[in-house]
């Protein structure tokens, strides 16, 4: 501290750069800014509640008419759609070929016939949606399937998940482990060990 | 050491950093009709009650501006009965310090200057003067301030 340079020096800089962004804090408060920092601090501790309870991140895409959501970090790619090629004397409905994602060539699955989803009438959605082939797995197990719309990440605290209704058909309800709830809907959250365990299963 | 900074008027100070809970934005506080000087009322801080003192007017009679860079230092405050919380709102609250506890010195002129006032450090732009937070409130005050429920009653 002593032996401080006055010129020149990264600190120095730092200090001057401090300073001037100080300066934009001069303005006075917005009308209403005081209340509402006031019952923001008066209002129960939730931000520190969150932050402590351990969030999970999932992808929700779309297959067809059902909202689905699974493990973020089941997912390793998101990418275009691409042309999948046959597989001779392979006519399994789980199967529907193989694409080439960047070299690699991975087996398509058909996750909605796998999910038992299929056929069902796809939901009118707002604005323009875009198909995606979505990369799950883990390592050398890895599997793309087509999805129809893909939202993105999306986290959440543990009080979002709701446990799947009693009446759900058990069929259905095979690789989904809780129910999320999402911007209003009520999404699908797959169990991914599960799912993956059921791939290979199919695969073998 | 890591210090706060923060202006009353427009001489430097700081507080220890490790004495602060947090940096609140100038909230609402309650007035206290009738309170001590300095004192500008009671701030709910997660639904407990917190005394906020106006650095700038306890120190030099001047309220703190009410502009983006005036906050409130939320410290711990040692008292008999436990930790209690107290609010402090000063100026241009936007900067750290990072200083040995040494390169503070004895400004030579203690007496009959309030207690809460601590050495001073040098640096290119003047002096900069060390805060004791627990010093802020005379006994009679921290009495006042602290006393337990069942004690007020």
């Amino acid at each position: 501290m002593t032996s401080r340079t006055p010129d020149n020096s990264p600190e120095s800089a730092r200090t001057a750069d401090s300073a001037r962004a100080g300066r934009l804090l001069d303005r006075p408060l917005p009308p209403g800014y005081r209340a509402e920092w006031a019952r923001h601090f008066a209002g129960a501790r939730v931000q520190a509640g969150e932050a402590d309870a351990p969030a999970d991140t999932v992808l929700i895409f779309r297959l067809g008419g059902e909202w689905l959501a699974l493990p973020a970090d089941l997912v390793t790619e998101i990418t275009e759609p691409r042309r999948s090629h046959s597989l001779p004397h392979r006519r399994d409905r789980l199967v529907r070929g193989i694409v080439n994602v960047r070299g690699e060539l991975l087996v398509k699955i058909a996750l909605a016939e796998l999910l038992g989803i299929e056929g069902q009438e796809p939901a009118a959605s707002q604005g323009t949606a875009f198909a995606r082939l979505v990369v799950i797995g883990r390592a050398d197990r890895r599997v793309a399937f087509h999805a129809d719309e893909v939202h993105g990440l999306h986290r959440h605290g543990p009080e979002a998940l709701r446990a799947l209704p009693v009446t759900v058909d058990k069929n259905a309800a095979r690789f989904a482990s809780a129910v999320l709830d999402w911007d209003g809907r009520a999404v699908g959250r797959l169990d991914g060990a599960g799912l993956l365990d059921a791939v290979d299963r199919s695969l073998a | 050491m890591l210090f706060l900074m923060f202006r009353i008027g427009k001489d430097r100070y700081v507080l220890d950093a490790a004495q602060i809970e947090q940096v609140l934005p100038l909230v609402e506080a309650k007035e206290l009709p009738g309170a001590p000087a300095g004192i500008v009322g009671v701030i709910s801080y997660h639904g407990e009650p917190v005394p906020l003192i106006d650095l700038g007017l306890l120190a030099t009679g001047r309220p703190v501006a009410e502009v983006m860079s005036s906050r409130i230092i939320l410290v711990r405050y040692p008292g008999a009965e436990g930790e209690h919380r107290l609010a402090l709102c000063a100026e241009q609250v936007i900067e750290t310090l990072k200083r040995e506890p040494g390169d503070f010195v004895a400004t030579g002129v203690e007496a009959g200057l309030p207690d809460y006032l601590g050495p001073v450090a040098a640096d290119a732009d003047g002096f900069i003067q060390w805060i004791r937070a627990p010093a802020l409130l005379s006994d009679e005050l921290r009495a006042l301030l602290f006393r337990l429920p069942g004690a007020a009653a």
